[in-house]
């Protein structure tokens, strides 16, 4: 759980999850409602809401856990266009010139979710420059860590579990 | 010899297109269209229809389904949007997506779905129960348990359990359920697969058949007196349906409900052989705009104690 909340932090954001709700498969971790708890009886490969894994003690989110941090007032968040949405979906970093919105407290080495101009959660990625201080529009702003493209690279490479 | 001579009687094209003749049908050769279901959970489903059309992808709504559209026209493919990416609709063959939109009543039941893997059908009866209840998955193929969970996260499913289990172990699961989705393995169509009367022959079908009723039989044990259970397959061979249908209600204590749904009426004469009546209510869809199908609702008669 620590690793789940030191994330969560990393975005400027705090989230309370009810630890007892939360459950742990093969380092996998997922946040159950009441009646999935009671029905859980015994070995499972999937349930509730996923929220992540945890490999070589490194967490790696779900998508679902960054719509739910994304939820969440104060959170960084950068919003970008539709061309940048298509670039950042299949992996690409975000320049300055894709960028729409960005939040005031968002510094250099700190996480941002991706949003398009819906408000839907794409990603996240790191900020490597201030926006506010660079000039070149080509210039990268958020590097990307993790975007829903992952999905389509999942069902490519030979079903990998999530 | 006997062997490989009664194998190539009872297989290839003209053996099944005899066979279909006797049933009523004329073969026509088809071949499905590629459909979406709208996740209406996560949007609106004008909202998604703009959207979609927006970026140039023409949609038809499919007459018989609710939130079901068919492709025109799409330059690029829909597996790969950003809408799909966030789960706002899933790619799901029209008449693949009748079975769920059966049930009466979802919402805050428990629900079990018997032959989960890959999901379409799963995430539709999650996104039906708006993720409210619970919902248990099936399913013993573990590439195909992946491909599930991928399909769970990326809906933003939250009321799913799946376990790794054969649908014939369901009742050590210790749970009674309101409704049982049993879209069976079957021996499917050749419509949905190009190969299908290379590959298939009358033993697979009996196989097939086979292990449908011990299915059956074991979603009747697990589910609640007065529960609905709603039986698929996308065989056309009347030993996976109407057959199956028939010693399920002579058998298990199992009525067939009229449905209102695309397909024709269930078969009550198959090869000579008179069925229950009660038979007429499960649909039969030969290919044309879908693939071929068969789906019937059957619910669970109160036990006499």
């Amino acid at each position: 759980m620590k690793l789940i909340n030191d994330f969560v932090h990393r975005f400027n954001a705090s989230m309370s999850i009810d630890e007892s709700m939360v459950i742990e498969k093969r380092s996998r971790y997922f946040l159950l409602n009441a009646g999935l708890k009671r029905l859980i009886s015994r070995d499972f490969f999937y349930a509730g809401i996923y929220l992540g894994k945890v490999k070589n003690r490194v967490f790696f989110p779900s998508f679902p856990l960054l719509n739910m941090i994304a939820e969440k007032e104060g959170v960084n968040k950068t919003v970008v266009n539709e061309k940048a949405e298509w670039l950042f979906v299949c992996g690409r970093d975000l320049f300055k010139q894709g960028i729409v919105k960005m939040g005031v407290s968002a510094r250099r080495g700190a996480y941002t979710l991706v949003l398009n101009e819906r408000g839907e959660c794409l990603g996240f990625g790191k900020i490597v420059a201030n926006i506010a201080q660079t000039k070149d529009e080509k210039a990268v702003i958020v590097k990307s860590i993790s975007d829903i493209g992952d999905f389509l690279r999942r069902e490519r490479n030979a079903r990998t579990p999530p | 010899m006997k062997k490989s001579t009664n194998y190539l009687l009872m297989s290839g094209k003209e053996f099944f297109e005899k066979r279909y003749e006797k049933l009523g049908w004329k073969y026509k050769d088809a071949s499905t269209r590629q459909a979406i279901r709208i996740n209406v959970a996560n949007t609106e489903p004008k909202d998604i229809i703009k959207r979609l059309e927006s970026r140039g992808i023409e949609l038809e709504a499919i007459p018989f389904l609710e939130n079901g559209f068919w492709i025109c026209k799409s330059k690029f493919s829909v597996g790969a949007t950003p809408e799909y990416l966030s789960g706002l609709y899933s790619i799901q063959e029209a008449a693949a997506q009748i079975p769920v939109s059966l049930f009466t009543e979802v919402k805050h039941r428990t629900m079990l779905d018997a032959c989960a893997a890959p999901g379409g059908k799963t995430v539709q009866l999650a996104d039906q129960m708006r993720n409210t209840g619970a919902l248990v998955a099936l399913d013993v193929e573990k590439r195909r348990l992946n491909a599930l969970a991928n399909h769970l996260e990326r809906c933003r499913v939250q009321n799913t359990v799946v376990y790794t289990m054969d649908a014939r172990r369901a009742s050590e699961l210790n749970v009674k359920f309101d409704g049982v989705l049993l879209d069976v393995p079957c021996s499917g169509n050749f419509a949905a697969d190009k190969n299908w009367f290379r590959r298939r022959t009358i033993d697979d079908v009996k196989r097939n058949a086979k292990l449908q009723k011990e299915m059956l039989a074991e979603a009747t044990k697990v589910l609640k007196d007065s529960g609905e259970l709603v039986y698929s397959t996308c065989s056309l061979e009347p030993e996976e349906d109407e057959l199956n249908i028939n010693w399920a209600v002579r058998t298990l204590g199992l009525v067939t409900e009229p449905i209102d749904c695309h397909g024709e009426k269930g078969l009550i004469n198959v090869f000579g052989e008179e069925q229950d009546i009660s038979i007429e209510n499960c649909r039969r869809i030969w290919p044309s705009k879908t693939q071929g199908f068969f789906v019937c609702k059957l619910r669970k008669r109160v036990s006499r104690r």
